[in-house]
């Protein structure tokens, strides 16, 4: 049954999951063809709404949008100054006078999207709210990851950094436990959850965790600006000891460990520059999937849908 | 006026319910008793089934005015507390302006007397303007009457304020209620601090900043020899901590609130705002550590935080939509429901813990169903039910976690000396 | 129909399609579901017969025109064009030709891969009732229906079984 929202992870069914998944491989496959476009969405409006910067989603969600044939608006809302509380509801109102079909939020407020999706028909997706959720981002490391393991029940990944503050902490670790990987988080004790999710191994330190032996360790982009207070002395201590340095580079190489990251990625902080060019780093498979994973998404959502609305009958 | 509540069951801070029946004159309880005859011209109401209890009293209600008259105000929320069998309360001053000022407070109270059917007590804020700085007007505001300075809504940060504030108006018969957080660890103060904050991706306030706050206010009051009233205490450890204080004869009385009691953390779901207030709802673990204080006598009282907010307030994302939840309504319902049917506990905690009790903090007199009493009672239907719709709701908001829920009990009849401010069918 | 009557309608469609097979190479295309498969059964009679082709299957569902009307859309599938789509001959196999908007969506996907030299059209069953302008060149088997019915198409290696059913809506 299609949704009319894309909120969080945490939500979906197995089922779904396994649909959205197995829906980005066709999508791919138009990315082969000599025009990338299909007129799935043609006549429908996407509006991108991203309080917070971001180069990567929003472009991504952009170009999704419009190789479905969408009209894309992106309402330039201002980026330093996050919408007060008050104006949400003039906001959808807003939104709701344009007629957009989809709304694409991105806000550093953990549950905005949830609010927005509450009072619009159109369908909300949530390109990341806080330190909540950051759904497509999961879809898109979920596909990355099946690419690579066709079946990755019992798979390890490994995910490194700030797990407190990160929104794709959450998600990605969600969907990957869903399908059956083994999570463990590894990062400093002040930025790791002591009462977090279930079924999650945790670490503290990087020899430890890479002896558990993952198949992939993920690395979280490190985010100063996320913290209003100080948790971690400093950047140069945090690549020694959670960072890719060279010495575990080697390490990792020697194994074959896959290699995964959000993006953007600091140098010298998350990873040392010659992760970039590993034959397992899977950074750039993961931009080229998040195209995929979010059309999947798109075409998924049903704007403004109930259950028990009539199905037309179709040739 | 005469009535007769006649086949009824009586409601007290000890023991079970008695079956008796009741006879008030002129606003005056003049007998109780088995089989009471009815004197001529006397109205006989026929309670049988039904329970006659003392009127409840709660403590701590946010009624916004002056200021915020868009969420409530004294009319609408002194007919709130009638709706729920409550006959008094008090309010908590952080209003706009404050109600820090003998100046506020007369204007307050001349209002109340001209729109409410009930006694309105009002508190009064510790520091002006509720701004942690300069003490408020505190003789001003005794002189006309107000017992308990409160910055509500906050704390005192600076101790040696509190400290300055608790010895010096306690020499004029005043007492300290406290709102206990530690800022710096509170965050945006959305949510308990734990499974559930990790999960909905926001910073959540953990009970030690509530638990540090309650030791360190206790300990100031203990060395400034005053009285100190804990507010709305929400963990198991905070729960502990009072225990703690008491057992050293220390002067410390403390409340939980209803929604402490029945709801946490797991409540939340996706975002709902009317699960929302401060301190925050924590886990199942503390309900069941706040019910055994409560049942043992760690809590003095049972005050509901009545704090209403517009639905378009509550209606916005959870970090930005205000702290508080409506309880004036559902308070004796909601635990008459959980509580008193499943045998937790009966009508003598509910009349101790909900009337009688919060009245002698004021230094008001209990109101038990005696012989000689002013008559100030509820008769309440166990075989009733209440479905708190907003048409039901007299408060101007329905920010309540039982917004379209049924629950078990009815307050069906308010009496307050001589007049009938509520009879339901 | 039967399984018989079936791969008679199928050996039609061979026979005709072979006659253009012979003469120039073709690249056979089909459109999932069920289309695919009497694509496929024609590829095999063409190798029996030794005439060499190309391949293909083609998913419509973001070509449909009524994709805002359903409830749910239709999953997708992958397609598989591995030949040049510039210049080939292209003979568009479906199972059932009704209104001809699936024909219209295929054309449209077909087109998007590249500029076909010429595309003829191939259909198991004809039941009739065009909503646009487009014919078959090749058909196996045409059926009366009325508009309000339903023609239910089950085919071995999607359904299990081959059989044709007309469900009548009156």
């Amino acid at each position: 049954m299609a949704r009319k929202d894309f909120l969080d992870i945490a939500s979906l069914t197995r089922e779904e999951v396994d649909h959205l998944l197995d829906q980005a491989t066709p999508f791919k496959e138009l990315f082969t063809r000599s025009v990338k476009k299909v007129p799935a969405l043609k006549g429908k409006s996407v509006l991108t709404l991203f309080y917070e910067p971001s180069t990567r989603t929003h472009s991504s969600f952009e170009v999704a949008a419009k190789r479905l044939s969408a009209d894309v608006i992106d309402l330039d809302v201002p980026h330093s100054s996050a919408v007060k509380g008050e104006t949400v509801k003039d906001t959808v109102d807003t939104l709701q006078a344009m007629r957009a079909d989809y709304i694409v939020v991105r806000h550093k407020m953990s549950g905005l999207p949830q609010a927005i999706a509450r009072q619009t028909k159109a369908s909300v997706i949530n390109a990341g709210d806080g330190a909540h959720a950051h759904p497509t981002q999961a879809l898109l490391d979920a596909f990355t990851l099946k690419e690579v393991f066709p079946s990755p029940a019992g798979k390890k990944v490994l995910i490194v950094g700030d797990i407190l503050h990160s929104r794709v902490a959450r998600s990605t670790s969600n969907l990957f436990l869903k399908l059956g990987v083994e999570v463990g988080f590894l990062g400093p004790g002040s930025l790791v959850p002591k009462l977090g999710p279930a079924g999650i191994t945790r670490f503290t330190d990087f020899e430890e965790a890479l002896k558990w032996g993952p198949d992939v360790v993920y690395l979280l982009r490190v985010q100063m600006e996320r913290q209003d207070v100080p948790s971690f002395p400093g950047l140069q201590e945090y690549h020694r000891v959670y960072g890719v340095t060279q010495e575990r580079f080697k390490q990792i190489q020697g194994e074959g460990t896959y290699i995964m990251h959000p993006g953007p990625v600091n140098r010298g902080v998350e990873l040392c520059h010659e992760v970039m060019d590993y034959e397992h780093s899977l950074i750039n498979q993961q931009v080229e999937n998040g195209i995929a994973a979010r059309m999947a998404v798109l075409y998924w959502l049903k704007p403004g849908t109930s259950e028990g609305e009539p199905q037309h009958e179709t040739d | 006026m005469s009535l007769l509540f006649k086949g009824g069951k009586i409601a007290a801070e000890e023991g079970p319910l008695v079956p008796g029946d009741v006879l008030v004159v002129d606003g005056v309880i003049t007998a109780v008793g088995k089989k009471l005859e009815a004197p001529k011209g006397v109205r006989v109401v026929d309670v049988t089934g039904r329970i006659v209890a003392p009127a409840m009293f709660d403590s701590h209600v946010h009624f916004r005015e002056p200021g915020q008259e868009h969420k409530e105000d004294l009319a609408h929320g002194s007919e709130a507390a009638i709706n729920g069998g409550v006959t008094g309360v008090v309010m908590m001053p952080n209003t706009s302006p404050a109600i820090d000022s003998a100046g506020v407070v007369r204007t307050l109270l001349d209002k109340a007397a001209e729109v409410s059917r009930i006694p309105v007590y009002t508190s009064g804020c510790i520091t002006k303007g509720r701004a942690g700085t300069e003490l408020a007007g505190i003789d001003g505001m005794r002189k006309l009457g107000v017992t308990m300075l409160t910055d509500d809504g906050d704390p005192v940060v600076d101790p040696a304020l509190l400290k300055n504030a608790m010895e010096y108006a306690t020499p004029f018969g005043m007492f300290f209620a406290s709102h206990c957080e530690v800022p710096e660890l509170a965050g945006p103060r959305a949510l308990n601090e734990g499974k559930v904050s990790y999960e909905l991706g926001i910073k959540g306030s953990p009970a030690c900043s509530e638990e540090i706050c309650m030791d360190r206010d206790i300990r100031l009051a203990h060395a400034a020899g005053a009285h100190v009233h804990i507010q709305h205490v929400s963990s198991a450890l905070g729960m502990e901590t009072i225990r703690w204080w008491k057992e050293r004869g220390v002067r410390v009385t403390a409340e939980v609130s209803p929604h402490h009691l029945i709801f946490n953390e797991d409540d939340i779901g996706d975002y709902d705002t009317h699960y929302k207030m401060n301190p925050p709802l924590r886990t199942e673990e503390d309900n069941a550590a706040l019910l055994a204080g409560l049942k043992e006598g760690v809590f003095d009282l049972i005050a509901t935080d009545h704090a209403p907010h517009s639905e378009f307030e509550k209606s916005q994302d959870f970090v930005t939509a205000p702290n508080g939840i409506t309880g004036l309504e559902s308070a004796l319902v909601s635990l008459f429901d959980r509580f008193v049917v499943p045998g937790e506990f009966g009508w003598d905690l509910l009349v101790k813990r909900y009337s009688a009790e919060p009245r002698r903090m004021m230094g008001l007199p209990a109101v038990p169903i005696e012989e000689g009493k002013p008559a100030e009672l509820i008769v309440f239907d166990p075989a009733g039910e209440t479905t708190f719709t907003r048409e039901f709701m007299k408060s101007k908001s329905a920010n309540t976690p039982f917004l379209d829920q049924t629950l078990k009990g009815s307050v069906d009849l308010v009496l307050l000396g001589n007049e009938i401010l509520l009879e339901r069918d | 129909m039967n399984a018989a009557a079936i791969g008679e309608a199928v050996a039609t469609l061979v026979e005709k399609i072979c006659a253009t097979a012979r003469r120039e190479r073709v690249a056979i295309v089909g459109i999932r579901s069920r289309g695919d498969e009497v694509a496929e059964r024609v590829c095999a009679a063409l190798s029996k017969e030794g005439i060499e082709h190309d391949y293909g299957m083609i998913d419509i569902s973001l070509y449909r025109d009524d994709l805002s009307h359903l409830a749910e859309n239709p999953k997708l599938q992958s397609s598989e064009i591995t030949f040049q789509m510039d210049g080939a001959h292209i003979i568009l196999i479906d199972d059932v030709l009704f209104t001809g908007r699936t024909i219209r969506a295929a054309l449209d996907a077909l087109t998007d891969y590249g500029r076909p030299a010429r595309i003829q059209l191939a259909i198991l069953i004809d039941r009739g009732h065009r909503e646009i302008p487009i014919q078959p060149d090749y058909v196996g088997a045409t059926l009366e229906t009325a508009r309000m019915d339903h023609v239910l198409v089950r085919l071995k290696n999607t359904d299990g079984e081959d059989a044709v059913e007309l469900v009548t809506n009156s």
